[in-house]
């Protein structure tokens, strides 16, 4: 790639920059296009390349598809016929996974709230808690809900309270980090005001910080509740209660029609929460 | 977003002298009620509190046995399981994208009658409130126990995030250079091309990326019910007990999804900003510049759910389910 251009122009933006150069050179009237195309055409192989490994890896196989596809049908046709008179029996999954939820979110948000505190610059002046309880809430983020469910309920048994311990990892690791976010972004004169009138950095946090992030924390709450539904409706499918627990005895016997009424059961289940809380988010903003 | 600026009404009382503290009786009435069912969970919630006592003793007792050390002879096999589940999730994203991309074509404003916009939509909303694993699970017992059908349940689960985030990121694209291409005689597609396509494209990637990340995660549960990968192998080695390797696979899918989330996020950094640069090292870099806006992170302006680019910041309570979408992606942004 020859560059006309009498300025050396490095680092980022330089293919624009060149294509500016080049303009003033070979002609006023048309921008010259700026040679990156080369970098597309990596960017395609290396993705190509990367898709084509996946395909072998996990074998992928089209004609499984097709030969399968009259069992698809079958059970297409019965998903969209759900067992109405199945419902009552449902009724206490669908109360343990609301149960669940609610519970996994209010101690999950409640020990959030400290530990937002503690991994924000903005309110915790000490490096050293404050690189332990990032580093801690990462490794605690980056394992998926259902994972530690499954790992709980070995550990402590089978039903809801594997699930409510999973949740309130999964709203530990999502809360502090939305919160603790807020946090960095908050104007800090209040806090300054109570520092220098002598207050510690726990009083000065407390008076200047927390209301400043109080809308935030109530709207990111029923966010993670939310959250905590979709999560709860499915923790079951390793035994962790709730409606997952039904799904997964329904689908060990092939019942779709009982499988489609839990599974609508989830849609309006986790709408009327979507609906609910927009609404109420929107409102806290206003 | 502060609590305390910008209320009409306040200068006025404050005049006088002491602003009495406005009547909250809706605000009482909600606190109450919040409680009532918190505490009606709590009561009702079917939990042996025998358990709770000695849930802490045996977690310990088990983390002991996880980590202290973890079997790392399984290391290579778990490595292996865990690059299957990568390829899962890379597959069923790409699968994803190639779906809703089009789709989303479909359902972006001013673009097509209602008539088509519409029904897309819907089907965006639906395959977005169902669960990831519980598409799974319809597809598994329809296609079998393979890695390729959790990569499919991958494919359909995205196609609910990717087309809304598509949609609303070309909706959201300037009109000026789509008028200029309307006003040159562009025909639909290549306004499209021309017009809105260059001005989404960053984005788009961007939350491609992102997707993908998510998948990561999604294809180590899907494991668990049986798709195979380092899921299948954590849940073999839980039920036999194996503690030793179950650490072992949990540092591993700790480490790996940090290490893709940092791939990952650089990439999107360069996409967005032009510049290469690991969301570790930014995260330290611009503190001194963040406003209050910008958390900072790739995956903010990568956050075209929440009405605009530049604007999910997550912690933005926009309205709307939109939020969703910026709330998670900000969940496993830059850190």
């Amino acid at each position: 790639m020859t560059r006309p251009a009498p300025v050396a122009s490095t680092g980022p933006g330089a293919g624009q920059g060149g294509g500016r150069d080049a303009v003033r050179a070979a002609s006023p009237l048309r921008p010259v296009r700026p040679r990156t195309r080369w970098k597309s055409l990596v960017a395609v192989l290396v993705i190509a390349g990367i898709t084509a490994w996946a395909a072998v890896t996990i074998q992928v196989d089209p004609a499984d598809l097709v030969r399968n596809g009259g069992n698809a049908v079958n059970t297409l046709i019965q998903l969209v016929q759900p067992d109405y008179t199945f419902f009552p029996q449902t009724l206490d999954a669908l109360g343990q996974t609301v149960q669940m939820a609610v519970i996994g979110t209010a101690i999950g948000v409640a020990l959030s709230l400290p530990l937002s505190f503690l991994a924000s610059r903005a309110t915790n002046p000490d490096a050293t808690s404050y690189r332990v309880v990032r580093f801690v809430m990462n490794v605690i983020r980056a394992v998926p809900d259902l994972l530690y469910a499954s790992i709980f309920v070995t550990a402590i048994g089978v039903g809801a309270l594997s699930g409510i311990v999973a949740l309130v990892l999964f709203n530990l690791g999502i809360m502090v980090k939305l919160i603790s976010e807020a946090l960095d972004g908050v104007d800090r004169g209040g806090q300054e005001a109570a520092l220098a009138a002598g207050g510690t950095w726990l009083k000065a946090d407390r008076a200047a910080m927390l209301p400043e992030i109080s809308p935030a924390f109530l709207s990111q709450t029923i966010y993670v509740l939310e959250l905590n539904i979709r999560a709860s409706t499915v923790l079951g499918l390793v035994g962790a209660g709730g409606l997952g627990m039904l799904i997964d005895k329904v689908r060990t016997f092939y019942e779709y029609h009982y499988l489609s009424l839990v599974i609508f059961e989830i849609l309006a289940l986790v709408i009327a929460l979507d609906l609910l809380s927009s609404y109420v988010r929107g409102r806290i903003v206003r | 977003m502060s609590a305390t600026a910008l209320r009409p009404g306040m200068p006025a009382a404050a005049a006088s002298a002491r602003p009495r503290r406005p009547r909250q009786v809706l605000r009482t009435l909600v606190s109450v009620l919040v409680v009532l069912v918190i505490a009606a969970s709590f009561w009702g919630v079917d939990l042996s509190w025998s358990s709770i006592a000695q849930a802490p003793a045996s977690l310990l007792h088990i983390a002991h046995l996880m980590f202290g050390p973890p079997n790392w002879s399984q290391l290579p096999e778990a490595l292996g399981a865990t690059m299957l589940s990568v390829a899962m999730a890379w597959f069923g994203t790409v699968l994803g994208i190639v779906i809703s991309f089009p789709l989303s074509l479909l359902a972006t404003r001013g673009l097509l009658p209602g008539v088509v916009r519409w029904p897309v939509r819907a089907i965006f909303a639906v395959l977005r409130a169902v669960p990831e694993v519980v598409i799974a699970v319809l597809m598994l017992s329809v296609t079998g126990l393979t890695a390729f059908t959790g990569a499919l349940a991958i494919a359909i689960g995205s196609i609910g995030t990717l087309g809304k985030w598509g949609f609303e990121t070309f909706e959201a694209v300037d009109r000026g250079a789509i008028e200029a291409a309307t006003a040159a005689g562009g025909s639909r597609v290549q306004v499209m091309r021309w017009g809105v396509w260059p001005a989404a494209q960053p984005e788009v990637l961007a939350f491609w990326l992102y997707r993908f990340e998510v998948s990561v995660r999604a294809s180590a549960i899907l494991g668990l019910i049986g798709a195979g990968g380092i899921g299948k192998m954590l849940v073999d080695n839980t039920q036999f007990r194996v503690w030793d390797t179950v650490g072992t696979l949990l540092i591993v899918v700790v480490v790996v999804t940090m290490i893709i989330d940092q791939l990952s996020g650089m990439v999107r950094q360069r996409i967005i900003t032009g510049r290469w640069q690991l969301p570790l090292a930014a995260r330290r870099g611009r503190r001194g510049s963040r406003g209050a806006g910008g958390l900072g992170g790739p995956a903010d302006a990568a956050g075209p759910g929440a009405g605009g680019p530049g604007s999910g910041t997550g912690v933005e309570p926009n309205a709307g389910s939109d939020a969703g979408a910026a709330g998670i992606l900000s969940e496993t942004s830059a850190d």
